[in-house]
């Protein structure tokens, strides 16, 4: 039923909220619900960091907006905390609906004590040991190998785990990327590829990016099956990833999923003015007729079992105060110090940077070194 | 302040020794450490039946199974990553790339991932792991089979940076770089795999990484070097003494760290300090050494620090040996120290 290689991205639910497939019983509108509710709390997360960002308390934020239904969908289907997960730097809707603390995002965000980065990368790239949520780099795809890797010492181990491994579409332009791919096909590990392909790397769109109809047609060239999903539709995303991770988990090797969606937002706070520069009005308003979350309120009426308006206003006002107060915590534990400069740096700190060390503690302390 | 002593010595035990070649060493150190842990896995480019362009693999696939040793596609990037990804798993990968001059592709995974995980993961995920790739020149390999990369990841935090010259150091390193928990870059001077013999225990050693060696003692100037350089420098060195000059001969053997305490207590000692590498001299890592010696002992000095090394051109081809920098240049360069 669920088949690789399709021209039309699979979907359950049509844009209207009515289903156009038979939906899976374990979509009660109970679950629906909470899926819900997961990628309302993922928005009102991007729209407080906005907030955070103007407000000059963090320096950066990417934005996933209108990805929640892909980011969300992936995290209901995979084992948290077994499998292990190489993202990308715009994978906060997956860290939070994965378990990711939401004052460990915060906290990564704001550069605080409570970092369990410890204040060393820039915002947005957390890293989460518990889920298995392996750090984030800013080198475009080049989480792509080392995943590869991370599954063939899951298959040299016979564990029974897989590696997911996220990244957009403008990734699939970096030699990083076809090596990966091709290193996992050869060696069978049991790999997930998922291509939140939201049709923007920055400014570029993808027909410049590549001459390719699509990006999962070119799981074929790595020997692995491609699935074309539409990522906006939370079922369809669900449906597919846990049938593919079941066939990957079950030793079939690796598989490319392409859930195609769109960043609604700009790139970052870098590029606040996206329709003005590369994109037009008309597009972002013809994919918030797609936005995720809408989708999944208009089936749910279908259901005859709406989310009323006091609902969603108290839903959202609760993920302000989780935020809020997340961010009153976080800042609380204060900024690390110069001495985490020198930390983590090696298994054991060398003399050298003992030295240099030193040196720091007596232009920061006034102590001679 | 203890300089580490020239002779081989056995670790423990009765103290038995053998002869082995610089590549000997390398292959038993991953026989025995693939038989020590079932953790360590080795792969590359034909580093399986074939057993390596060199054969520093030769018979680990046949003794350990293709799990343990096998070969992988053709792209040092995915080498890289996957090693990254497999220690991050749990596992100590030995990488093979089969030229230092063919690390270009893999390079953003030794930056970007190998050298970075655990700092910015506040050490929640690490990648303790080896990539072993064959440097230098000697071998009439062209400009593509005979650089010295290594200043390119000494600069990188993160990484360790060793390159052996004798068979005692090869295994002891090897085995240090496995055991570790960082990500280590082992430079194989590839003209001294099979010209440089030594004794080598049998009983099971490591070399700390971050430990010279002293190779010869003097008093009148101090000739520093690593790699390929070695034999050379130790050649200067005795066709000085003919001379009656004594030069001390030290051994870096790593990079990051590098063994400041032994390099400074010599040239406090000599007065005098002779940098060789064959790598190209601008930019090059002794700079740093160099660097160092006349921040520390500016005083002390009774001539400038020189320096011998590589050109700045791409490695020729028909010139290789006149390109590296043998006994000659090294001793003219002590002269001029002496002369100064």
């Amino acid at each position: 039923m669920i088949q690789p290689f399709t021209s039309d991205p699979l979907r359950w639910v049509a844009e209207d909220g009515r289903p156009i497939r038979e939906l899976p019983d374990r979509f009660t509108p109970a679950v629906l619900r909470e899926l819900h509710h997961e990628m309302v709390r993922a928005r009102e997360f991007d729209k407080k960091l906005v907030t955070l960002l103007r407000q000059g308390r963090t320096t950066f934020y990417a934005q996933s907006s209108g990805m929640e239904a892909t980011q969300v969908g992936l995290a209901r289907s995979i084992r948290v905390g077994h499998d292990w997960v190489w993202p990308y730097y715009r994978d906060h809707a997956l860290g939070l609906a994965m378990g990711v603390p939401l004052l460990d995002l915060i906290s990564q965000c704001l550069g605080t004590n409570s970092d369990t980065c410890r204040g060393r990368q820039m915002p947005h790239h957390f890293a989460a040991q518990r889920q298995n949520f392996v750090s984030i780099s800013s080198s475009i795809a080049s989480q792509v190998p080392p995943a590869a890797g991370n599954a063939m010492a899951q298959k040299y181990l016979g564990v029974d785990e897989l590696t997911v491994c996220t990244f957009g579409d403008g990734a699939t332009s970096e030699g990083d990327w076809h090596a990966g791919m091709n290193m996992a096909g050869a060696s069978g590990a049991p790999c997930l590829f998922v291509c939140e392909n939201n049709q923007w790397a920055i400014s570029t769109n993808l027909k410049a990016q590549t001459a390719s109809e699509t990006i999962h047609i070119k799981a074929k060239a790595y020997g692995m099956p491609g699935y074309y999903v539409d990522g906006n539709d939370i079922v369809a995303v669900m449906e597919v990833l846990s049938h593919v991770a079941e066939g990957v988990r079950a030793g079939n090797g690796p598989a490319l999923v392409e859930c195609l969606t769109y960043r609604v937002g700009s790139h970052s706070n870098a590029d606040a003015d996206a329709e003005k520069n590369y994109r037009t009005r008309e597009e972002v308003n013809a994919w918030l007729a797609r936005d995720p979350i809408t989708r999944v309120e208009r089936l749910l009426d279908h259901l005859g079992e709406p989310v009323s308006a006091e609902e969603r206003a108290d839903l959202i006002s609760a993920v302000h105060r989780e935020v809020d107060e997340a961010v009153l915590r976080a800042e609380a534990t204060g900024q690390p110090d110069w001495r985490i400069m020198f930390e983590d740096v090696y298994a054991d700190t060398p003399v050298h940077l003992r030295e240099q060390a030193a040196f720091l503690r007596a232009e920061q302390e006034g102590v001679r070194a | 302040m203890t300089a580490t002593q020239a002779k081989p010595q056995a670790a423990t035990g009765t103290g038995e020794t053998r002869t082995l070649t610089l590549i000997q060493a390398i292959n038993e150190a991953m026989a025995e450490e693939l038989a020590r842990d079932d953790r360590v896995v080795i792969f590359g480019e034909d580093v399986g039946a074939r057993g390596g362009v060199f054969l520093a693999t030769a018979g680990l696939q046949a003794q350990f199974g293709p799990n343990r040793v096998f070969d992988t596609p053709l792209s040092e990037a995915s080498i890289v990553g996957a090693a990254v990804g497999m220690a991050v798993r749990g596992l100590r990968p030995i990488a093979e790339i089969q030229f230092a001059d063919y690390m270009g592709p893999g390079f953003d995974q030794i930056i970007s991932q190998a050298a970075k995980i655990r700092y910015r993961s506040g050490g929640q995920f690490t990648a303790p792991l080896v990539i072993r790739t064959p440097s230098g020149g000697g071998v009439k390999g062209g400009h593509h089979h005979s650089q010295s990369p290594e200043s390119y990841f000494a600069h990188t935090p993160g990484l360790k940076v060793v390159m052996p010259s004798t068979p005692y150091d090869a295994k002891g390193l090897l085995k240090a770089a496995v055991r570790g928990g960082d990500p280590v870059i082992y430079f194989e001077p590839k003209r001294l795999y099979r010209a440089a013999k030594g004794q080598v225990p049998v009983q099971d050693y490591t070399v700390e990484i971050g430990k010279g060696a002293v190779r010869r003692e003097g008093t009148d100037l101090t000739v520093i070097g690593y790699g390929g350089v070695m034999p050379d420098a130790e050649k200067a060195a005795q066709a000085l003494a003919a001379e009656g000059v004594q030069a001390e001969v030290i051994d870096l053997r790593s990079l990051v760290p590098w063994d400041r305490d032994l390099v400074l207590t010599s040239v406090a000692k000599t007065g005098r300090a002779v940098l060789v590498s064959e790598a190209p001299r601008t930019a090059n890592f002794m700079g740093e050494v160099a660097y160092v010696i006349q921040e520390e002992l500016f005083d002390s000095l009774l001539a400038p620090v020189m320096q011998v090394a590589g050109f700045d051109t791409p490695y020729p081809y028909v010139q290789d040996k006149v390109y590296l920098p043998g006994p000659n240049r090294i001793a003219a360069a002590c002269v001029r120290a002496l002369n100064y």
